[in-house]
This record gives structure tokens, sequence and C-alpha cells, in this order.
């Protein structure tokens, strides 16, 4: 290191340690590393690569809502955070080319962890999943539930006469079924909530709340059964606290990993050119293992059928149309020119106006409220609250109300009802196709 | 989604004709068929985890809304045996017979208080006086004051109350206007105020009830508002069964008990528990009734249900402390922003970051793709639903003029979004060439290959939790019934597209047509002949009149 960035570390020196360590203390508590570890990842230090990586993985896996496991080898983490960080969309080919055995590369690691605390959001996101439930919540969010994935080997499905039409019947009049027990249960639970809420109104301190979750009135019953409860809350409460710390002390800290640039910049100039030539060689090695890449290719070539499908309708339909017109004004162009280009312009403002609803659709939605919401019970006319104890914060939150999600969520049901219909008449239209071509078909509608 | 493969032979294909009912018919090899029941199995397996964890959720629920001061572990069982004999085994009559029984005991009570001689009375009617009205005298006349407040027992009496209104016809006259005690009115009132109930029918014994919760230990109004209660609770549905209650039980429970004051008390507790019980449970399925648990016991303060003292509970001290910091300290990390100096330095080191990397920075990560691709799907949908809504003959020259623009401006559209897909796909296989080898287990290595539920769910204020609020039951009820027939018609969306798309495939490729596959809910019966196909299938299905002949061929 130069003596000018030695002189430039110790000027940093006394708030670089509280910044790397408020970093530490706001992760969660089961992927704190030690300050120590990313002060060693900066010199490269061989011994802290086995601990970043793991740093890493259990991040990652928090992030994409995978389990994981303390004997999970290291092998498969060093696969898994790769193939995350490529995900992402991390692009330093050094990365890729570290040891599987995570012997090596710490620096690597910290400059992409860095990368994921902006580009992720990663303490945010953390704090977010990991946040500790004591209200009863529910989603609001329309996401599209992914089906599960569905196994490759369907060995199980047992000799090939068992899986017969009756049996996929049958099965599907189990799903009806589950869906309407699953319903019954939730008016069941709506019940429960709605006594419980009213039951326990004005009794919270905090004045937004007003009336006690099912969470907080087991708490008060038994609160022998909550003492890990406080302290998960108390543990909180720091990390949040750390995250305020890291936010005051931050620049110092993307400071410090733009020295580590610098010096990787230094050192590795040549190994880069070299790398360079080797990715280029690597080229066109296509992994054909990737179910994720093919579910996107399927995806992307359904939409680009329907899409063309549908370009093809339109060109035809406007033609047809424009011809339409021209015939039409032609015969009545004496009448109408004048005052018509008045009116034109706007109907082009309202048929505008129209589409640009239609392009809102096309791009993916960022700004719904997703994730979960505490349900609150709030009378129309607010009774007088008793407030115990000193009242919380009763700045604005942030609310919604049901009948506004419901008559979303409605909206959303109609249209998926017509897109269920839709298909079922392509299906249905796809049948006929298909039997009217086959030899010796009789179909017989019933 | 893997597509079935093809293989030579046919199946008949049948569909039923049914409104309601939907259900899959897949032909063509089984392996389609095993595709289809595996899927469905996935659904099916979903679904049931799904209410393991709401049966979970909803348990801890449940067990709130009972007394607070019974065994939480397992079903309580009656302390006193004496009032229980066999528990009759579907719940429903256990409830009813038991709030018969309490219904009997409140009026043998009353009974018997009328009956005993003064100086037990006196004992017994001071603890019945609504008013603290020492002389004896007053004591007979204030008994049926009690009798005549209940509020709602008009219909309870001319129930099946007539045998012992032949008896003692005065005090069993309710009459309107009922009188209430005035100190038992303003409790009412203000607990009327404070738990708002949730309808008339309740609005009565939640007023009662909490009432008799404030005086707990008074049991001169609590037995006196008890039977108020019992009666009230019992009006709605003990109509028809009050004729069928035993009398029998009565006996089994003064005969435990030696002097009649020490009955009426514990009359008075029972009755005050089995009501409680009975309004808490009135209409709910699903509910246990524990009167074992009221029984014998004190109506004390720290017990009883959440209903009577729901609004004077108090989180705990340490709780409350926790919970003051942990909630100011979200408040301020949501409003805590980026300072400029930090700002500025994550952007140096990003794009010094950047440079380094080994693809051109322009190109969208694989998430980014996923995630454009995601708001695309839904845009055929929507424009075929536009180009339906442009009418086909418009009557003005206005209207012609507005169809056409839309219409052109849709083409326009399906352009731009082409393009874009176009993009995409460009972005995808740059983004594979530069994939990292995966040898080995697939399964775990990507965490592309299992997608996060929550993963778009990344907005950009995280760190507020938005409050939910509702204001009635009903609202509630048809939020998570919307929720459930969303998530239905995804779930039925996805398999019906998953199918489609098998057969879709498979139909396309061979010459030889193998597969004939369908949907959820076609209506046409489609027969057809193959090699080595089971001919019987056909009858076995009892398709009328089909037959086959010797070369194979079905006809009717």
């Amino acid at each position: 290191m130069g003596g000018r960035q030695r002189q430039q570390h110790r000027q940093q020196a006394p708030a670089l340690p509280a910044a790397v360590g408020a970093l530490c203390r706001a992760l969660p508590p089961r992927a704190r590393p030690a300050p120590d570890t990313l002060r060693r990842a900066r010199f490269d230090r061989p011994q802290a690569s086995l601990d970043f990586w793991r740093l890493l993985y259990v991040l990652l896996k928090q992030i994409h809502g995978g389990g994981w496991t303390e004997s999970d080898a290291i092998g498969a983490q060093v696969r898994f955070v790769k193939s995350a960080l490529w995900f992402h969309g991390y692009g330093r080919p050094q990365l890729q080319r570290l040891p599987a055995d995570g012997s090596a590369g710490s620096r690597e690691l910290l400059l992409a962890f860095s990368w994921l605390l902006h580009r992720l959001g990663l303490l945010e996101q953390l704090l977010a999943r990991n946040r500790l439930q004591t209200g009863d919540e529910a989603s609001v969010c329309t996401c599209e539930d992914e089906l599960p994935s569905i196994q490759e080997d369907t060995a199980e499905a047992g000799p090939e006469d068992r899986v017969d039409v009756r049996y996929l019947q049958w099965l599907n009049g189990r799903l009806r079924l589950q869906w309407c027990s699953l319903h019954a249960q939730h008016q069941e639970q709506c019940k429960l909530l709605h006594k419980i809420h009213l039951f326990t109104s004005g009794s919270h301190m905090d004045q937004n709340l007003g009336h006690f979750s099912v969470t907080e009135t087991d708490l008060i019953r038994q609160p022998e059964n909550y003492k890990q409860l406080l302290q998960l809350l108390e543990s909180e409460t720091m990390q949040l606290e750390a995250f305020l710390e890291w936010k005051q002390l931050e620049p110092i800290y993307w400071q410090w990993m733009e020295t580590v640039l610098d010096n990787m910049a230094e050192e590795g100039n040549m190994c880069e050119s070299q790398g360079a030539h080797v990715e280029k060689k690597r080229l066109p090695e296509v992994n054909s293992c990737c179910p994720w890449a093919d579910k996107l290719t399927g995806q992307m070539d359904r939409l680009s059928r329907d899409l063309m499908a549908l370009q093809e309708q339109l060109h035809q339909l406007v033609a047809q149309r424009k011809a339409l017109w021209w015939e039409k004004v032609a015969a009545r162009e004496e009448l109408q020119k004048e005052r018509f280009s008045a009116t034109a312009r706007k109907i082009q403002e309202s048929v505008e106006l129209k589409l640009r609803s239609l392009t809102s659709l096309c791009a993916p939605k960022k700004n719904e409220t997703h994730g979960l919401c505490r349900l609150v019970l709030r009378n129309k006319h607010p009774a007088s609250k008793m407030g115990l104890g000193g009242c919380v914060s009763k700045e604005a939150v942030s609310a919604v109300s049901a009948a506004e999600v419901i008559r979303e969520l409605q909206v959303r049901e109609a249209s998926l009802q017509r897109e269920l219909e839709q298909l079922r008449q392509e299906c249905r239209h796809r049948l006929d196709e298909i039997a009217g071509g086959l030899e010796g078909v009789i179909c017989i509608s019933h | 989604m893997r597509p079935p493969s093809q293989q030579g032979y046919f199946m008949i294909v049948e569909k039923q004709l049914s409104e309601n009912e939907l259900f899959l018919s897949c032909c063509c090899a089984s392996q389609g068929l095993s595709w289809a029941a595996a899927a469905l199995r996935a659904a099916l397996g979903e679904g049931a985890e799904r209410r393991r964890e709401l049966e979970q959720r909803t348990a801890r629920g449940r067990a709130l809304l009972w007394r607070w001061d019974d065994e939480e572990e397992e079903r309580p069982q009656p302390c006193s045996s004496t009032e229980h004999g066999d528990r009759p085994s579907p719940k429903e009559l256990e409830e009813l017979e038991l709030l018969n029984r309490a219904l009997e005991k409140a009026l043998k009570v009353r009974k018997s208080i009328l009956k005993t001689p003064l100086e037990v009375q006196g004992a017994t009617g001071q603890k019945w006086a609504g008013e603290a009205h020492a002389p004896k005298k007053a004591e007979e006349q204030q008994v049926p004051v009690p009798a005549e407040d209940v509020p709602e027992c008009r219909k309870v009496r001319a129930g099946s109350k007539k045998p012992l209104l032949l008896k003692k016809p005065s005090p069993y006259q309710l009459t309107a206007p009922y009188r209430t005690d005035p100190d038992v009115k303003k409790l009412q009132r203000k607990l009327t105020a404070r738990c708002v109930s949730q309808g008339p029918r309740t609005a009565g014994k939640v007023s009662s009830k909490g009432m008799t919760s404030k005086q707990g230990r008074s049991h001169r109004t609590a037995t006196g508002a008890s039977a108020r209660e019992v009666c009230a609770a019992a009006e709605p549905q003990e109509t028809p069964s009050l004729s069928e209650s035993a009398p029998n039980e009565q006996q089994s429970f003064s005969g435990g008990d030696s002097a009649v004051g020490e009955n009426s008390i514990a009359a008075g507790k029972h009755l005050l528990g089995a009501g409680k019980k009975s309004c808490g449970f009135l209409g709910e399925s699903n509910k246990r009734v524990d009167a074992a648990g009221a029984w014998g016991r004190s109506t004390s303060p720290g017990t009883g249900t959440l209903q009577e003292k729901g609004c004077q509970l108090k989180l705990p001290l340490p709780y409350r402390k926790a919970y003051s910091r942990n909630s100011r300290a979200w408040e301020r990390c949501r409003l805590c922003q980026t300072s400029a100096d930090a700002a500025a330095a994550r952007t140096r080191f990003m794009e010094r970051i950047q440079m380094t990397f080994c693809s051109p920075k322009l190109i969208p990560s694989p998430a980014e793709i996923e995630e454009e691709l995601r708001g695309l799907q839904d845009v055929p949908f929507h424009l075929r639903q536009y180009v339906e809504a442009v009418p086909a003959d418009p009557p003005t020259l206005q209207e012609e003029y507005e169809s056409l623009l839309t219409l052109e401006g849709l083409q326009t559209t399906v352009s731009q979004c082409l393009q874009k897909l176009q993009l995409l796909q460009t972005a995808l296989e740059s983004q594979l060439r530069l994939r990292p080898d995966c040898t080995g287990d697939v399964g775990s290595c990507s965490p592309a290959c299992v997608p996060a539920r929550g993963q778009t769910c990344g907005s950009a204020d995280v760190l507020a939790v938005p409050l939910l609020y509702y204001s009635s039951l009903q609202e509630l009820s048809d939020l998570f019934a919307s929720k459930l027939q969303v998530s239905m018609l995804h779930q039925e969306i996805a398999l019906q597209k998953a199918l489609h798309e098998s057969w879709s495939i498979c139909c396309s490729a061979q010459s030889r047509p193998v597969e004939i596959g369908s949907d959820f809910s076609t209506t046409a019966r489609t027969a057809e002949v193959g090699k080595g196909w089971e001919k019987e299938t056909a009858h076995k299905r009892g398709f009328p009149g089909v037959a086959a002949n010797s070369e194979g061929k079905l006809t009717l």
C-alpha cells in the first residue's frame, strides 16, 4: 500500500471501525459477520474466505426465501452464491473464477457484498423480511401465486392404467373441495379476529392501532410463553438502531471500498486483460440444464406467438377500417371537413388517454402495496379512546382501507375470470380443430 | 413445465357437461395424464399446507375467546361430575343441553328462593337484591324485580315455561317496559359505548355481562343479572329446546349442596358462566362449551372471558416498553434518508466497479428480465379486451374515427411490446452465455430456479408496514373471500395454460396425430380409434348405443 493510502486510512480510521461495526450489527442475527472478517477480507486474507462465502450464502438465501442449514457444504454454498450474483447482474469475472472450495477470494467477496448492499438494498430488504409480526397480518397484493414446481420424475404416478381420466376428475373434485374448506376456515378466522379486535378495543397504547392482535392478547393471557418474543423485539430494536448509525457513517464505508478498488486496479491490470481473453474463448457453451431459463424462454415464446397473432389481426382490422373510413369521408367530404378537424383533435386526445392506461399495464407494476399489512379494526365513528400508558407515534402511517382492497380484488377477479373463459374457449377451438383433422374421428357433441 | 411426451395410442376423451363442475380430461400418453395428475396433486399439497397453517392460527385465536382460567392444553374436563353426565358426542347438542340446564336452574333457583323460609331467603335475598335494601320485606319485593327486568325474556316465557308458570305466575310475568336497576342501567350504557357490539342481539348481553364483571364480587347483582343474561342469551335459541329440557339435572345439581343459599350462589355463578358461554358461543360453530370451568369458581376479575374484560386489558409493562421503543425505531428508520455524501459515494463506487464487469453495463440482469417479462404477461389479454371493445359498426363519423384511432394505437402498442420482447430475448441469451457453470445438482444451485414467493414484492418503501383498516366483520370476510377467489383463479389459469401448452406442443409435432387434449369444461364428446387401444372403455363410460365393430371403429 502506498503511503498516501496509509494516510488516508489513518484519517478515516477513527470512524471506519464504527461504520463497519454498525454495518455488521445492522445485519440479521443469524447472518452477522464479525467486523474482523471484513477487515481481513479487505486485505484478501484467505482465512476470511470461508466466513465470507457463508455470509453471502446466508444473506442471499434469506433474500430468495430459501432455506439453509448449518451443515450445507461449502461447494454448494459457492455455487449458490455465484449463481445468485449472476442472477442479480453482478458481472465481475474474477468472482466466477474463484475456487469452488472457498479457500480464496475474500476481497472479491467483499466487493460483491458491497455491490449487493447498494444494488438490492440489502439491509432494508432483510429488515423488512425478518420483521417481527406482532399483529394480525394479511397480504394485499394480487401477485400471482406460482404453481408449485412439478417434479420432472412423475414416477410416483404408478402404473399406466392407474392414471386414467377418472383419477384426474377425482383429483379435480378434491381440489375444489379443498378450496371450499379453505374458504370456511378463513371465514371462521375472520370471526375470531373480529371478536378479539372488538373486545380489546381501546386497550392498546398505540393510538393508531387501538386494539390488540391475537398475539398480543395471548401475550397478556400467557406472558410466560412470550419471553422469546420480548427478546426478539429488543434485538430487533438494536438492529434498527445500528441501521440508523450505519446511515450516518455510510460515506466512510464507501470511500473505504473505493480504496479496495484502487488496490485491485494497481495490482490486477495484467490479470484482467488476460481474463478478458479467456472469457471470450469460453463463449458459446450453452447450458441446457437451467430450468429457469427454459421457463422464461417458454413464456417468451408464448408471448411472442400471442402478440404476433394479435398484430396480424390488428393489421387486417386497421386496413379494413381505414378503407371504410375513407369511403365515408369521401362521401361527406363537402359537408364536414372544417368542423371535423376540431373534434378530431379531441378524439385523438381521448384515445391517447385510453391507451395510456394500457401502456401502464405493460410496465411491471412497482407502486402497489406488496407484502403484509396489519389488520386494524376501526369504526367509522371511533369511540373515545382510553389510552393506557403513553401513546406511541401518532404520525400519519401508511394505511389502506379494506373497502379499496376489496374493490381492487374484485376488479382483478373479474379480469381473471374473463381470462380463464378465454383460455377455455381456445382449448375448445383447439380441440375441435384437432378432432376435425383426424381421420376416423366422430365427434359427438353433447 | 414439461409437456407430455408422445406415444402412439389414443384414448377416448369424455367431457361431461356440468355447469359448475369442471374437470379435466386429458388424454394422450399416460405420461400426459401423469403429468396432469402431478400438477393437481401439487396444487392439493399446497392447499393442504395452507389449511394446516390457517388451522394453527385459528386454534390460538379460539383459545383466547374461552374463559382464560381454563386449562388450554387439552379439552377441559368437567371438574364436577354431578352436573355433567356423559357428554353427548355432537358439540351442538351439548351446547344446547347446557343452555337448557342453565335456564332450568335459573328458574328453579328463583322458585326455590321464593319457597324457602325467610331466614334462608334473607341470606340469599341480600344477594339477589339489586339495590342495597336492608329490610327483608323489601327483599321479597326485590325478588320479582330481577325477574321482571329481563329484557328479552318474553319469548322465553312464552315458550315452554308453562308448567312453572302455572305454579307461580306472578314472578314470571314479564311486562314491558322492563324496568332495570338504575345502577345497572348506567353501567350498561357505559359498557355499550365502550364495547361496540356486533348487533342488536348481543347488545343487551354484552352490557349485562360487562356489568357483572364490574361487580364481580357482589353476588347480589351478579346472580340477578345472570338470570337476566341467561334469559337474554337463551332467548334466540332456546325456544324450541326448552320444551325438551329435562328437569332431572336440577336435582342433580341441588342435591350436591347443602344449603339453598350456597345453592343459589353457586347457581348464580354457574349461570354467570353458562350465560357467558352461551352468549359467547351462540351461532358459532367449533366452539367448545366449558361449563365445568365456570362451575364452582368465583368470578374474580382475573378470570372470565375476553368479552367482558377485553377493554380493560393491559399489555405487560416490559412488553409495552419494548414495543414503544421498537415502533419508534421503525419510524425513524423509515424516515431516514440517505445523505447526499453517502449517495455520491455509493454512485462512485458502483460506477467504478461496473466498469470492471465483463459484460456491457446496459443489458438487464436476469432478475430484471424476469421482472419485465412478468409485466408483459397480461398484455395480450388486455389488448384483446380493448380490441373487442371497439365497436364493429359505429353509427357516427366521430365514432368511426375514434375506432380507427384506437385500433391504430393498439397496433403501435403491440409492435412496441414485440420490440421489448425481442430485446429481452437477446438479453437473456447474452446473460445465459455468462452463466456460471452449474454442474451437478441443478435444483439447489440456482436461486433463480426457486424464485422466492415474495421476491417481486420488493417495493421502494419496504420499511413501512401499512395498516389495513376494516370496519366490520362483513368487510373482513369479503376481503378474505375475494383474496381466496383470486388465488383460486390464478391456480386454475395456471393449470389451464400449462395443459394447453403441453398438448399444443404435442399436437403440432407429428403427422400421426397422437394427442387430444382438452380443457376443463368442454362439452364435446370425441371418440377416436387407435391401435392397441381398449375399446371397452367406451362401454364402461356408458355411451349408449356405441358399439365397436370389427375394424375397431366406433359408430353410433
